[in-house]
């Protein structure tokens, strides 16, 4: 339809519904109809629809409450709140509204009374029907054509589009209702318009907007009033409502036709259903916003009027340019998400900030993001952290080192022997070295600082000598005078020895000096510019020779002075002792008196009395005589003084002298000269023995020096202890050579650079140098006189001229380490030789004796260089400072410990942490330790205390015999040491380990990969497809289930007849060696016999117990059953642990147990037995299979036939075999002994076995078994140890491969041929068997428990072959099959067997790790007997603990019988007795019916021989009457090896 | 233990993993574009016409639809109390513009309770998305504490992948779409065994991190200053990055 009919036709409507008559009771109707339709429209109407749809409710509502007239009210509420005129007075809406409302009822009220009125007069005609229905279209789309009234101010047409469009498909149907509606015209209608509303192309906009102008512009006159409407209007009106019928009609007729066809394909398929369908579900979750543009008066609040601040003169900014398309879209999800209009702004637009776009284009920074990735990547500068050396650490200073800097000045470096010297330069340098001696002397003035000395000395004594002066005490004046005088003496002496050096000093000079000039003279060419100038100063030879006089005369009289003082103390002297002497000469006289007379009396014994003891006669002293003195002072100064009146000789030296120049010179000299310049040298600075830097390479001046000047500033950080500079020389272009080492001293704290004086260090090297010129080489003798006489030796010398100062900082600091204790006492100490040598150099670390030594030399605690010491000592004395007396390693070690050790073990936290941290068992899962000690209970620790304590401690409760609880004690510290060493090995990571990466294929691999693209992709044989496997980290308990599958067993033992008391039995014919020899048994008479009566020789059931959870499977019946049964038990790991490492150490074993139903009928009144079954059920057991868990864990899944282990005297059942089974499978049967079931079994959901993936390095097993002694003690992730022998038999523990060895040895020294199997066996898994060669076959044995197989044997548990391992070879399966049966045995087959050691790698002859011999010890059997009497003790107590509702009674006479049994068994090796066994009992015990049966087990501990106990289910039986019996016997092999014989039964006596 | 629990501290994580740059061919390529930097993103953020696309698509050849994987590794005094410690987060496109930046926004919350700060926890991602074959192969590891102290921390991780051992392996894993990847991501936040690996850095993560605690200084555990403001870290805010 073209849009302009449309718009007239919408007039016409319009006009028509408010002035046409209607019957009121069908409007209503039609209208009814209509909004339903058009609902239904709109709700399949495409999206675009939606919105307008859903924003109309509210509106809709309002009428249906407002009154009856749903459709007169419903008109007027909906036009309510759009009809807003558009005059100004917006402020009054309500009320305006209001006004209108009256005014449209009124006016519909007039007009329906009206068309009441023309009902009445007129009969109704089709004509205003068929008018009638545009207006209830118009009623229809009316609604939804105002909004476009509004858009018109918003510029926006799509709303007003999408309901002429609606308009339209209402007049379709408008028209279309004429005709009677078929029935499925409701689907058609939604099909339809479904189509259009999606494939309608939209009305341009150019089109649209005048047509709503003018339709808003009618609407506005109708809604205004009937007198602003002009009569012209309406006339012009029915004429367009005609064109309309006319061009309806046509429509019609299209339509129609269209209509039609689409009636046909109404039956449409389900597809198009589930679209819609799917359509509405999007419908539901997805929003599209629409881009209709929103009426203003839904952004607004209700009745508000929009406002536009920009025309009331307010500012606002330019928005930015948003397509309307997206402005729309915005708005009606805004309006769809929050009904709020919080978003709009008073004119109705959404909120928006002035556009902030810049007017001009300006760059954006570049990808911040990126650059702060980049700055993240950059690397950061970060001064270096300081290193302090570590044997510069000080106890206990904390003070951070800082920076600190020396400068070292090397100025440069002066010869003082060169090799290159010439004679010449030998006597300068002596001349300039005594020169110098010279200089220094002169500058000191020692001799005249002496002679003042002496004269000041020499004045205090006049001055003391006058008593007025002094106002002393007499005694102290004399005190000090004498004090002076004796100085006085004293500095007289140096004064004079000074004076002496002096005189001799020049002397030396003048001396050296000629003969450097006759040697210039000699020969004939000058070398050193040096030149001594003699300089006379003139003095007063009056004056001079006055003070000459003077100083004799003083000296004179001192002399004298002391001389007297001396006379008289040796006259003194002599008095005493000429007293002393006389006195004792009148002893002597009166002695000899007295000896004159004894010689008289006895004249032989008369003794010359001693000679020693007479003292000298003292001589009386010579008084000095004044002129001898004289003299001699006269003497001496004129030896060491200058003459009065005689000139000053005043020395000077002077480098102005001419060298000649070489062409004047000989040969030797000029090619001295030229070595000279050849030479150069520089110096090496090394501070700590480490070089720092070195100077540039200088030459050798002619007058050998060295110029450097060069400064080198060293910033340390360690302290200093050397500082060397070492000279290195250079000749020509050979290389360098170390001269000397020149150590300068640290500088004192005081010393910066700048103040610091230049010091000239000497050197001087030991090298040895000769020359072939004129130079006089170094440690070579030469002589200056023609006849080789006075040699002289001179070796390399040197001075260094250089400074060494502490720098100064940039801000004036001296850049000096801080004055610490250590360093001062070194230096100052260094400084102090006296200290030194006082106290020695070991006690300048001793500050108690350095202390000692600074009190006693009493330094002064004032002078400024000693104050370091004196606060080193201070501090030393006071106690400040703690010096310990003990050497720590690691000395920093303390300041890390955040607290003290004690601390450490007292805190309960820092232990638990601690515990944890060293990985100890019960810690190593510890989680969450609490944060305070108070938390944390004392009984945390007990167990591991415990386990501590008992360490040592052997415990004998559960191993009674001490040897075992010793092996079994070592066993576990083994295992300890073993699973600490694990946990280191556990850190040692391969790249497997952390990286899953596949590995390159190879070329079979490839091939396959290749052939596999070739593989059928249905293969009719299906094959078994892996099950995923669980890590088992995310399991919980009940997760796990172990699945047994339980099939067939085979020769179950039967039955016998407990009804013939004593009956011969018939003994069997089988030996050992026919066991092997594959000969059937023959049948008893007596079984044939039963079997032909028809009873049921067994009623077998097994039973499967897995961690004290029990299956059982239904009672099958007859010696082979088959049950195909599954069972599932749950598996519970250790404390709900499923980490691989906690399943690993599962230690549960699978019980799988046959046991018979016996049903005994207890029926004991006969006149019941019609009515009633009154039978009581018995177990008997027969025999186990035992599974360890960790088998089935590492190996997934076990499938197989096992041997049912049937302990071998079952008390009233035999193992004879019926005529049918020997008849039916006798070859198979035949091959070998003993009950078999076939089982199967795995773990559900299947797990990953941990760490058995590296089986190259561990074997997560470990199983400790004593000789025929399965005990497995299987634990974590350890690797696999093989025990010598010796040790397996001391331990009386070992897995398969120490049985396997130990067999396999005894066979060896039995001198069989015998070799190791290692092989994959049921149950065991990967495990070691022995293969022994008899004449014709070969058999396998199981070192474990002992048995033996044929080659051929179904049923050798041992399922695969890897290798053999002989004496001297080891042998490798590389046949197609590994089951022994399919196998060849002989290794010297190259092609069946690949030995280790070949040809090409010859077998080296290696020793064994086996003993020579093995030593055994007898067992002490009284122990035995000890040990057999405890366990029985225990298990009959056992027994009853597990019938604690019965009364358990003992038969002891049974228990008797069967002791005295089990001896015997032990010597038959359990066979052959059987029958006999029977009978003795049967004769015995004839009143009972018994079940019971001897268990065989090795001996380790008692727990396993409970469990076996247990797992019989013996203690089972309610029945009331029950007796017991049990006995145990031990018999002692030697090595301690026991072995363990349990006899059980249970009895009830018959009625 | 008592009753009543030992005392713990609480930590409290929430933030996302907000985006990646996952490039092979940095962004210096970019940089070194002949264009005009400026006028080459003006030119892209008003046309984002085919010519551009395609030139995008050389820059960063590959590295799209990527999602990531966190999980949570922490010590054994902590135990997580409330919000999952593991995530996988959607596939995401990487943007139109320049940056190219996959954005996952991927909430992170969760509450740890700690008696000991030992083990604080460290967050593990690892992203992964399909090659040019299809193959889904890992395109980055990386772990980075949970930051110590209470706030806003945006946190930057450079990621990696292990590399092959050998050029031929590397063709092959290459060739049948399976990379070396780590047996368990949560390697990436332990030191121990990570010398026998090599591996290639890979783009990288960035991750907002809303760190509360509580009882901490309670307990004697002092992280910081107690009311930290602001934002830490060297990136500007969302929203104001350009």
């Amino acid at each position: 339809m073209k849009p302009k009919e449309e718009k007239v036709k919408i007039i016409t409507e319009e006009f028509i519904e408010d002035s046409e008559d209607a019957d009121e009771g069908r409007q209503k109707k039609t209208v009814k109809v209509a909004r339903q339709k058009g609902k239904k429209q709109l709700s399949s109407a495409g999206p675009k629809e939606m919105v307008s749809e859903k924003s109309h409710p509210d509106d809709q509502q309002e009428p249906v409450q407002e009154g009856s007239d749903t459709h007169l009210l419903g008109m007027t509420s909906r036009r309510g709140p759009r009809s807003l005129p558009p005059i100004p007075s917006a402020s009054r809406t309500g009320f305006a509204e209001f006004s209108m409302r009256e005014r449209m009822r009124e006016k519909l009220q007039a007009a329906r009374s009206k068309a009441e009125s023309a009902l009445l007069q007129e009969i109704p005609t089709p004509r205003p029907r068929s008018l009638r229905h545009p207006s209830e279209k118009e009623l229809e789309t009316e609604f939804g054509t105002e909004p476009g009234r509004e858009v018109q101010r918003t510029q926006q047409e799509d709303d007003s589009q999408g309901f002429s469009r609606v308009k339209f498909h209402d007049s379709v149907r408008k028209i279309k209702s004429k005709p009677p509606v078929p029935p499925g015209f409701p689907s058609a209608e939604e099909a339809y318009n479904f189509f259009t509303f999606n494939f309608d192309p939209e009305p341009e906009e150019s089109e649209e907007k005048p047509k709503a102008k003018s339709r808003h512009g009618t609407n506005q006159e109708e809604e205004e009033g009937e007198e602003e409407e002009p009569p012209v209007q309406e006339g012009v009106n029915k004429m367009d409502e005609e064109e309309l019928l006319d061009g309806g009609d046509t429509e019609h007729l299209l339509l129609g036709l269209d209509h039609a066809a689409e009636d046909f394909v109404a039956v449409r398929p389900a597809e198009y259903e589930s679209v819609h369908i799917r359509l509405q579900m999007e419908k539901e979750l997805l929003f599209v916003p629409s881009t209709l543009t929103v009426p203003t008066y839904k952004k607004l609040p209700e009745n508000v009027q929009p406002r536009y601040p920009e025309d009331e003169g307010l500012y606002i900014g330019a928005r930015l340019e948003v397509p309307r398309t997206n402005q729309n879209i915005m708005e009606n999800r805004l309006l769809m998400q929050e009904p709020g209009r919080r978003w709009f702004g008073d004119d109705g637009r959404i909120l928006a900030l002035p556009n902030p776009i810049k007017p001009f284009p300006s760059r954006p920074p570049m990808l911040t993001q990126e650059q702060d990735i980049k700055a993240e990547l950059e690397t950061l500068y970060k001064k270096a952290v300081k290193y302090i050396h570590r044997s510069q650490h000080l106890i206990g200073s904390g003070d951070p080192p800082g920076n600190f800097q020396l400068d070292i000045d090397i100025l440069g470096l002066i010869f003082t022997h060169h090799p290159c010297f010439s004679r010449e330069h030998v006597l300068a340098a002596k001349l300039a070295q005594l020169y110098d001696q010279y200089l220094a002397r002169r500058q000191r003035h020692k001799a005249q600082f002496l002679t003042d000395k002496l004269q000041a000395l020499r004045n205090a004594v006049q001055m003391g000598l006058n008593p007025a002066k002094t106002p002393k005490s007499l005694e102290t004046t004399q005190k000090t005078i004498n004090e002076y005088k004796s100085e006085i003496r004293q500095t007289r002496k140096l004064r004079d020895a000074e004076q002496e050096k002096d005189r001799t000093l020049l002397k030396t000079i003048i001396k050296v000096w000629k003969e450097m000039k006759s040697l210039r003279e000699f020969q004939r060419f000058t070398n050193t510019p040096l030149k001594l100038v003699l300089r006379k100063e003139k003095v007063d030879q009056k004056a001079d020779e006055e003070a000459y006089e003077a100083e004799i005369q003083a000296e004179i009289s001192e002399l004298l002075e002391e001389h007297m003082e001396e006379y008289e103390q040796k006259i003194e002297e002599y008095r005493s002792a000429q007293q002393q002497w006389k006195a004792w000469k009148k002893a002597q006289r009166a002695k000899k008196k007295k000896n004159k007379q004894a010689v008289e009396e006895r004249p032989d014994e008369m003794k010359e009395p001693d000679p020693g003891e007479e003292p000298v006669k003292p001589v009386p002293p010579e008084p000095t005589d004044r002129a001898v003195i004289e003299q001699q002072v006269r003497e001496r100064a004129a030896q060491s003084r200058r003459r009065p009146g005689e000139p000053m000789l005043v020395p000077e030296l002077s480098l102005a002298g001419n060298v000649t120049p070489n062409d004047q010179c000989p040969r030797v000299e000029v090619l001295r000269r030229e070595d000279v310049k050849r030479r150069s040298l520089y110096l090496k600075v090394t501070f700590n023995n480490k070089e720092v830097s070195r100077t540039d390479s200088r030459p050798l001046g002619a007058d050998f020096r060295v110029h450097f000047g060069q400064i080198f500033n060293l910033k340390i950080f360690n302290w200093p202890e050397s500082l060397t500079l070492q000279v290195y020389e250079t000749v020509g272009h050979s290389g360098t050579t170390l001269l000397a080492e020149v150590f300068l001293p640290i500088p004192e704290t005081t010393v910066v650079s700048g103040r610091a004086p230049t010091e000239e260090v000497e050197f001087s090297s030991n090298q040895h140098v000769t020359l072939d010129h004129e130079g006089v080489g170094s440690g070579v003798p030469f002589s200056f006189e023609a006849d080789g006489s006075n040699q002289l030796i001179l070796m390399t010398s040197g001075k260094v001229s250089n400074s060494v100062a502490w720098a100064i900082g940039e801000n004036g600091i001296p850049l000096i380490p801080p004055l610490s204790q250590q360093n001062i006492g070194f230096r100052s100490a260094l400084k102090r030789a006296d200290a030194i040598s006082s106290i020695g150099t070991s006690g300048l670390t001793d500050m108690k004796k350095l202390a000692k030594w600074a009190a006693e030399s009493k330094l002064d605690p004032n002078d400024p260089s000693n104050a370091p010491l004196m606060q080193l000592i201070s501090v030393a004395t006071s106690g400040e400072s703690y010096i310990p007396d003990f050497f720590r390693l690691e000395q920093l070690q303390q300041e890390f410990n955040f607290v003290s050790d004690e601390e450490l073990n007292r805190s309960k936290r820092f232990r638990l942490l601690g515990l944890r941290s060293q990985g100890v068992p019960e810690f190593r899962n510890y989680k969450q330790i609490p944060m305070y000690d108070r938390e944390i209970m004392e009984k945390v620790f007990q167990d591991y205390e415990k386990r501590l304590r008992d360490r040592n401690v052997i415990e004998t409760k559960d191993h009674i015999d001490t040897h075992r609880a010793i092996v079994a004690k070592y066993l576990q510290q083994v295992r300890e040491s073993v699973i600490n060493r694990f946990l280191i090995a556990k850190h040692h990571f391969l790249l497997s380990d952390l990286v899953v990466e596949e590995e390159v294929p190879n070329i079979s691999i490839l091939g396959l990969s290749l052939f596999k693209l070739a593989e059928q992709k249905r293969p009719l044989r299906p094959r078994r497809k892996g099950r995923k496997k669980v890590t088992a980290q995310n399991l919980s308990d009940g997760d796990i289930k172990l699945l047994v599958n339980i099939i067939r067993a085979y020769d179950i033992p039967v039955r016998k007849p407990t009804t013939s008391k004593f009956q011969q039995p018939s003994r069997s014919s089988r030996t050992f060696s026919e066991k092997h020899a594959a000969s059937p048994t023959t049948p008893s008479a007596t079984h044939s016999a039963d079997y032909a009566l028809g009873q049921v020789l067994v009623r077998p059931f097994v039973e499967v117990s897995f961690q004290r959870t029990i299956c059982h499977t239904t009672t099958a019946e007859g010696p082979n059953p088959s049950w195909n049964e599954e069972l599932e038990l749950p598996f519970r790991a250790p404390n709900g642990d499923y980490s691989t490492t906690s399943l690993q150490s599962v230690k549960d074993d699978v019980f799988i147990n046959i046991l018979d139903e016996v049903l005994y009928d207890v029926l004991e009144d006969d006149r019941e037995r019609g009515s009633g079954i009154h039978t009581r059920i018995e177990r008997h057991w027969l025999g186990c299979v035992k599974i360890p868990f960790s088998t089935i864990y590492f190996q997934a899944r076990i499938d197989g036939t096992f041997k049912i282990n049937i302990p071998p005297v079952l008390l009233g059942y035999s193992k004879e075999r019926s005529v049918i089974i020997e008849r039916g499978f006798d070859a198979v049967r035949s091959l070998s002994e003993g009950s078999y079931i076939t089982l199967f079994i795995t773990l559900e959901p299947q797990l990953v076995p941990g760490e058995s993936v590296r089986e190259k390095e561990l074997v997560a097993r470990y199983v400790s078994l004593i000789p025929f002694l399965p005990d497995t003690v299987s634990f974590a992730g350890i690797c696999d140890l093989w025990s010598t022998s010796d040790q397996f038999l001391d331990l009386l523990a070992g897995d398969e491969e120490e049985h396997a060895v130990l067999l396999c040895n005894y066979f060896l020294s039995l001198g069989k041929k015998a070799w190791l199997v290692m092989g994959n066996a049921i149950p065991e898994g990967p495990t070691a068997y022995v293969l022994t060669r008899e004449q014709s076959h070969y058999l396998i044995w199981n070192p474990c428990s002992g048995h033996c197989y044929g080659q051929f044997d179904t049923f050798c548990p041992l399922k695969s072959v890897g290798c053999l391992i002989g004496p001297d070879n080891i042998w490798f399966n590389i046949q197609q099959y590994d089951s022994p049966l399919r196998m060849n045995f002989d290794v010297t087959k190259p092609k069946l067997w690949k030995s280790f050691f070949s040809r090409r790698l010859p077998y080296p002859g290696l020793s064994s790790v086996q003993p020579e011999e093995l030593i055994y010890q007898r067992t002490d059997k009284v122990a035995a007997a000890e040990l057999q009497d405890r366990i029985e003790k225990i298990l009959k107590e056992k027994i009853m603990d597990w019938r604690p509702r019965h009364l358990t009674r003992w038969n002891r006479y049974c228990t008797s019988t069967l002791r005295h049994f089990l001896p015997l068994l032990e010597r038959n090796h359990g066979e052959d007795v059987e029958d006999n066994h029977r009978a003795e009992l049967l004769k015995q015990l004839g009143d009972y019916r018994f079940s019971g049966f001897p268990l065989h087990m090795p001996y380790s501990e008692v727990k396993p021989l409970i469990e076996a106990v247990y797992s019989t289910g013996v203690h089972n039986t309610d029945a009331p009457n029950v007796e017991f019996a049990l006995a145990v016997y031990i018999h002692p092999y030697p090595k301690n090896v026991l072995s363990v014989w349990i006899y059980v039964a249970s009895l009830i006596r018959n009625r | 233990m008592a009753a009543a629990g030992p005392s713990v501290f609480l930590l409290m994580v929430n933030g996302q993993v907000e985006s990646a740059q996952m490039g092979k061919l940095a962004q210096k390529q970019w940089q070194n574009w002949n264009l005009k930097p400026g006028l080459m993103s003006e030119l892209c953020w008003t046309c984002p016409s085919r010519l551009f696309l395609k030139y995008y698509e050389y820059i960063f050849p590959e590295y799209d639809d990527l999602y990531c994987k966190y999980c949570f590794v922490y010590g054994q005094d902590w135990a997580p109390t409330a919000g999952l410690e593991e995530g996988i987060s959607q596939i995401t496109s990487k943007s139109q513009d320049a940056r190219r930046a996959l954005v996952w926004n991927f909430p992170i919350d969760v509450t740890f309770k700690s008696t000991n700060p030992y083990g604080w926890p460290q967050i593990v991602l690892s992203v992964y998305g399909p090659d040019m074959f299809g193959n889904d192969v890992v395109r980055g590891y990386g772990a980075v504490h949970v930051p110590f102290s209470p706030g806003r921390h945006k946190k930057t991780i450079p990621m990696f992948v292990p590399e092959s051992v050998s050029k031929l392996q590397k063709f092959t894993s290459w060739f049948m779409g399976r990379r070396p990847e780590y047996t368990d991501p949560k390697v990436v936040a332990q030191g121990e065994g990570r010398e026998v690996t090599r591996v290639r850095s890979q783009g990288f993560v960035t991750l907002l991190f809303n760190v509360v605690t509580k009882d901490m200084r309670k307990l004697g555990y002092d992280t910081g200053p107690p009311d930290t403001q602001g934002v830490s870290g060297p990136s500007t805010p969302q929203g104001l990055s350009r």
